[in-house]
């Protein structure tokens, strides 16, 4: 079954995306969702299992910050390997980007 | 849907999991309402946000299993990476299911020829030295040690196939997250789903 073109480009920024929100400072994952969730439609619940596997690849780490109010919150933070990805990612994106520009014109 | 129900369905869906990961799951999903509720949600729009738990639970545990798969190749994997594809339940997984019983059931017939020739070969070898024969044993000899050789070759042929029969699959599996990966804007649908209950 074909997907959306959107769809299939939202999938393919959705790493990009979480690893330069982080790189503007660390976040914990509500914030994280929301703010992709409003920018480029993430699904909600995609986030977990999405931070759970960069924190796998040892892209990004984790640490408890006490809040006043409940539980401790969790908050990620980019690991020097999750710098070098977000640059390589950054690099191919804006090169890619830059193709499909040209390619398109102006109108 | 409360924030208790799906907390619980998604619970229930994770059963068989390991404990740790298991926990570290519903943690998870435990503060995405503590912090939506703080940022003013419902929960019962934060729930239909995050989408049905069952579904959710179901790839969270097929994930599991394709990443064992990854990292350790080995047959007890490979089954659970089959399991978890399965596990899905998508409508054409299990279309599939027929076409992969005889796949499956001839790789097996092909490596227990392969364990049968080579244990065959093997006997030859052995046994052609003390056996009479027209030809002499050398022949004999020979003939078994090419017939083990062959065998040899064809599991790990056939192991190869394998291989890439459960990366395939593991690949296909992929492409029926509809929670995981989708990326699919979940605001209009939420917001209709808050409506409709």
């Amino acid at each position: 079954m074909p997907e959306a073109i959107d769809i299939q480009l939202k999938k393919g920024a959705l790493d990009l995306c979480v690893l330069a929100l982080l790189s503007r400072g660390d976040n914990y994952a509500y914030e994280i969702a929301s703010r992709l969730a409003e920018a480029i439609g993430m699904g909600e619940g995609t986030i977990y299992p999405l931070m759970r596997r960069m924190q796998g690849e040892g892209q990004v780490e984790t640490y408890l910050v006490e809040s006043s109010a409940g539980p401790p919150r969790k908050y990620y933070r980019l690991t020097d390997a999750g710098r070098k990805s977000l640059a390589a990612q950054k690099d191919a994106w804006r090169a890619f980007a830059g193709s499909v520009q040209a390619i398109l014109g102006d109108d | 849907m409360t924030r208790d129900a799906f907390i619980a369905r998604l619970k229930q869906g994770l059963t068989g999991m390991p404990d740790k990961a298991r926990s570290d799951i519903v943690t998870d999903y435990e503060s995405h309402f503590t912090d939506g509720l703080a940022a003013g949600r419902s929960e019962s729009y934060i729930a239909a946000a995050l989408g049905d738990p069952d579904r959710l639970a179901r790839e969270l545990r097929a994930e599991a299993g394709l990443k064992r798969w990854e990292s350790e190749r080995n047959p007890e994997a490979a089954a659970a990476a089959v399991f978890a594809v399965l596990g899905l339940g998508a409508i054409d997984v299990l279309v599939l299911l027929p076409i992969l019983i005889g796949v499956v059931s001839t790789i097996f017939a092909f490596f227990l020829l392969a364990v049968g020739g080579f244990i065959f070969g093997a006997v030859m070898l052995i046994a052609s030295p003390f056996a009479h024969h027209d030809t002499g044993p050398w022949a004999h000899m020979l003939f078994g040690l090419g017939l083990m050789a062959l065998s040899v070759a064809n599991a790990s042929i056939l192991t190869l196939v394998s291989i890439g029969l459960v990366n395939a699959l593991v690949w296909y599996g992929r492409l029926h997250y509809r929670l995981l990966k989708p990326a699919i804007d979940p605001q209009p649908t939420a917001a209709r789903e808050v409506a409709a209950s």
